[in-house]
């Protein structure tokens, strides 16, 4: 019976349903729209904003996977963006970006060891880290925007870091892909990712085991904040300007993109196919409101429902899945 | 005395003090004066509206991050809907709308056993949507009529000089706090936050305090929006953004365990003080208006750790 | 026995949890090829002296040795890596990762791959799948099934296997017997008296005395943090040990003062 061979994949692949969701979708927005959405250009676009989008949405993966939450990715998003646009304007491009990088990875330390070191809640820790780099990113700019010029924009490094597309796609997109590859054999194949997980399905377990619980939680947030930072980086190559709001709901976006990938808020199972899936179909909604004249304010009204129906209809599969 | 050290409010009644001390040292002029103060009371009261609700939900053990969004939509409901119904048709409405979105957040919580955090965030999103969708970003104005009306006097107004949301504050705090030590309702909210398979066992029916709980929080949200804009009847599509942060911190700061089980109705109030006040003396020594939410959050993060450290300190196990 | 070195030694140790004074001045040896039945009731401390010894707590004060050397930091990782396994009651396993992952949580075989640890993924899939099968799990298991599906007694199992394949010095079973069938507790009984035979130390942890004295070599009885018994199971009956337990200890004390 089909039933019968779905249910085991589906308990191992939590992903799935997300799959089938983006199949759906891109169906109906292709044959709705007349090609305005379904055109090389469009998909394009909705490429580069999974890009940016995927790229923090692995490392919140990453982060709900031990069994945190990081809500402050959007913050950091904004800091490194800053952070690359300021120093590029006076310094090789290059440098900018390992700078922002490293940004966004001290903004990670930082919250990893306030969470393990103080054992409280990543989600009150990470709020207020999300306020207080907000804070920090608008009080820099002062209102206004760091920008470097189309002009000023030439040469190599910019272009690799998402300023120019490469085969027709952003350059963000190749950076998305090789990362993916990379955190997906580390995950999979290597003993760090069979502890981060078992550190997320059951901590004292793993602390009897000998892993060290608090080292691995901490290089999670490490790599969560280098990733958002990483991904403000590709965002500013991008756009060439940012300012104090640069990032403003993209942690909520990157949290939804988890839950509608399946990945489980309460730790031990996630997927990173599926939460890239999830940027891409929330890229996907927004592009298509926005080709077919929706006003764009409906977004975030569909985002929020499709975030909680995500999370029921994965739980309901799950379920389903469960059931012998 | 020692019954106070051992209360949940404790670490926020230690903050007031701070605070109050250090804005006294650094700014006496600026802040003891009738404006400050005035402004300092009246938005703690209504950040307290929204800080309470929170703290009941937190005590529950769930979270609620839709109570900004649901704050704006009543206030946008109340002036929109004004035309129609009149000041106090569009008020109830108002009320009705909000206790309706905690009602369906709540259900969703509870009958789809979804984590609070998702579902809330969902809510945080749509609700804010509607709003945007509704007002189509303009901004709606209150008619002079309405402005002197009966009833928006009576919730934006002011009596023996002092503002009515306080008033309204210092009635609803008392009634929740009886509410929450006195009766079997309260009883059985901390029980299903300090140990719900207990409560359970105990024939209390978590799902429906968890329900009661959302409710009460929206009302909350929305009766502080209908507050500020009976006092300022102005609205905007961005009307309580960010305030779901600034709630969680004030009843975080409150002594609320995000465990669940322990909290109290007085330090979500004192915890709104300490953050209105940080706000309103930010602004008043010169900072840039963006450093209050880089205050807030360092605010919140140490009022956390250092309510955790108290609690341990007095053998609570967290 | 009584003349080598004890293998673990544990001198003095106090544990305080804030208030609650969990460990009260416990001293005991440990010798190899031994099999010690640590009994207790509830709250006697017992699981709380084991998780000292396993490194999940470390002590207030006082001195532990293991092999003669005094154990400087508690770790459980530095437990395991001297040869210290512990089987707890609900903990080792994690519900979201399968069983050959879990096998070697903590100290996963790596092939390096341009220097690159990668987990050997084969090696552990053989290890565990021949572990559980001599363990007697279901058919239809195998090594990549999550231990989601596992019922209590065949995660027991695999606890206990991969106690077994680590060939540790120590071995500590804590309540190995709980929520087991009957075939399943006589099964591990044999398994931990075959451990001990070849010549490791097993801890016994019960509150079943009639079971481990038939068992054990020695008996030591717990009582609200304090060690209240120790005795070799040729000196005293399991009647008389029950005895003990039942007055909390306080004959042991009479005897001593004697």
């Amino acid at each position: 019976m089909a039933n019968s061979s779905a249910k085991p994949l589906i308990r191992r692949h939590a992903e799935i349903g997300i799959f089938l969701i983006g199949a759906v979708l891109i169906v109906i927005f292709a044959s709705t729209s007349d090609g305005r959405w379904a055109n090389l250009y469009n998909i394009g676009t909705i490429l580069q904003v999974t890009a940016t989008l995927g790229l923090m949405s692995l490392g919140v993966a990453v982060v709900i996977g031990t069994g945190e939450i990081d809500i402050s990715v959007g913050s950091t998003f904004g800091m490194g963006a800053l952070a690359y646009l300021w120093l590029a304007a006076q310094v090789d491009p290059a440098i900018a970006a390992v700078a922002a990088v490293l940004v966004g990875a001290a903004i990670g330390l930082f919250n990893g060891l306030l969470v393990t070191r103080t054992g409280t809640p990543s989600l009150i820790i990470t709020l207020g880290t999300l306020m207080i780099f907000r804070g920090i990113a608008i009080a820099l700019t002062e209102g206004f925007s760091f920008s470097i010029p189309y002009a000023a924009r030439k040469g190599w490094t910019y272009f690799v870091l998402g300023g120019g597309d490469f085969l027709g796609f952003n350059t963000a997109l190749y950076w998305l892909t090789t990362l993916t590859v990379i955190l997906l054999a580390a995950l999979k194949a290597t003993p760090f990712g069979n502890r981060l997980l078992a550190v997320g399905g059951s901590a004292e377990s793993a602390h009897s085991r000998g892993v060290r619980v608090d080292r691995i939680k901490l290089s999670a947030f490490v790599l969560c904040g280098t990733l958002a930072g990483f991904a403000g980086t590709l965002e500013a190559g991008k756009l060439g300007f940012a300012d104090g709001s640069m990032g403003r709901l993209m942690e909520l976006q990157a949290i939804a993109s988890c839950v509608l990938g399946g990945c489980l808020l309460a730790g031990g199972r996630i997927s990173l196919p599926g939460a890239l899936m999830g940027a891409f179909v929330l890229s996907s909604i927004q592009s298509y409101l926005v080709v077919t004249g929706v006003r764009p304010q409906w977004f975030i009204l569909v985002l929020g429902l499709i975030v909680v129906l995500a999370a029921y209809g994965d739980r309901s599969l799950r379920q389903w899945a469960l059931r012998k | 005395m020692k019954q106070i050290v051992r209360s949940q409010g404790f670490g926020a009644i230690i903050g007031v003090v701070v605070v109050l001390v250090v804005f006294s040292l650094i700014d006496f002029s600026g802040w003891w004066t009738a404006q400050t103060i005035t402004n300092v009371t009246q938005f703690t009261a209504i950040l307290s509206f929204v800080a309470m609700g929170q703290a009941l939900v937190i005590m529950t053990k769930e979270i609620d991050l839709s109570v900004g969004s649901v704050y704006g939509l009543a206030g946008v409901a109340f002036i929109t809907l004004e035309p129609s119904f009149g000041v106090p048709g569009s008020l109830v409405i108002a009320l009705v709308m909000a206790a309706f979105v905690g009602l369906l957040q709540a259900l969703t919580v509870v009958k789809g056993h979804l984590p609070s955090m998702i579902v809330t965030l969902g809510g945080l999103f749509a609700v804010r949507g509607i709003i945007y969708v509704w007002t189509g970003g303009s901004v709606h104005n209150f008619s002079a009529d309405a402005r002197i009306h009966p009833v928006t006097r009576l919730f934006g107004g002011e009596l023996f000089g002092v503002e009515a949301a306080i008033f309204w504050l210092v009635v609803v705090a008392a009634v929740l706090g009886i509410v929450l030590r006195a009766t079997p309702f309260g009883n059985r909210l901390l029980a299903t936050g300090g140990n719900r398979e207990s409560a359970e066992s105990r024939g209390v029916r978590t799902d429906r305090v968890k329900i009661w709980a959302f409710v009460l929080c929206s009302l909350l949200a929305g009766f502080a929006g209908i507050l500020t804009l009976c006092n300022q009847p102005q609205t905007h599509v961005t009307l309580g953004e960010n305030m779901e942060l600034e709630a969680i911190s004030a009843a975080v700061i409150g002594g609320c365990l995000l465990t669940g089980g322990r909290g109290s109705i007085i330090g979500a109030v004192l915890g709104a003080l300490i953050v209105v006040s940080f706000r309103y003396e930010l602004i008043a020594l010169g900072a840039p208006s963006s450093w209050y939410i880089t205050f807030v959050g360092v605010v919140l993060i140490v009022a956390v750790i250092f309510n955790q450290k108290l609690a341990r300190f007095l053998g609570h196990s967290v | 026995m009584e003349n080598s070195n004890p293998l673990i030694q544990v001198k003095n140790l106090d544990l305080h949890f804030g208030a609650f004074h969990a460990l009260k001045n416990v001293s005991v040896d440990f010798h190899a090829g031994e099999m010690i039945g640590l009994v207790g009731d509830n709250g006697a401390g017992k699981t709380t002296l084991i998780r000292v010894l396993c490194g999940i707590y470390a002590p207030t004060s006082g001195e532990v040795f293991f092999d003669g050397n005094k154990v400087q930091k508690f770790h459980p990782k530095l437990a395991i890596d001297q040869g210290i396994e512990t089987i707890q009651q609900s903990v080792g396993l994690c519900d979201n990762l399968s069983i050959a992952r879990n096998f070697y949580l903590g100290r996963e075989p790596v092939k390096r791959v341009l220097g690159i640890p990668f987990l050997d993924m084969g090696k552990m899939r053989e290890k565990s799948t021949r572990v559980i099968r001599q363990f007697g799990l279901r058919a239809n298991v195998s090594a990549d099934d999550e231990v989601e599906r596992l019922s209590g007694g065949e995660r027991q199992s695999v606890k206990i296997g991969r106690a077994v394949e680590f060939k540790n010095r120590v071995v500590i079973m804590d309540e190995p017997t709980n929520h087991l069938s009957v075939r399943e507790r006589e099964h591990v009984n044999e398994l931990a008296v075959q451990l001990k035979e070849q010549g490791l130390l097993v801890i016994y942890i019960t509150h079943d005395i009639f079971q481990v004295h038939k068992l054990a070599d020695r008996i030591v009885i717990m009582e609200n943090g304090e060690k209240v018994a120790d005795a070799t199971t040729d000196s005293m009956t399991a009647e008389e040990l029950e005895e003990v337990i039942r007055q909390g200890g306080r004959v042991v004390e009479k005897r001593e003062a004697v």
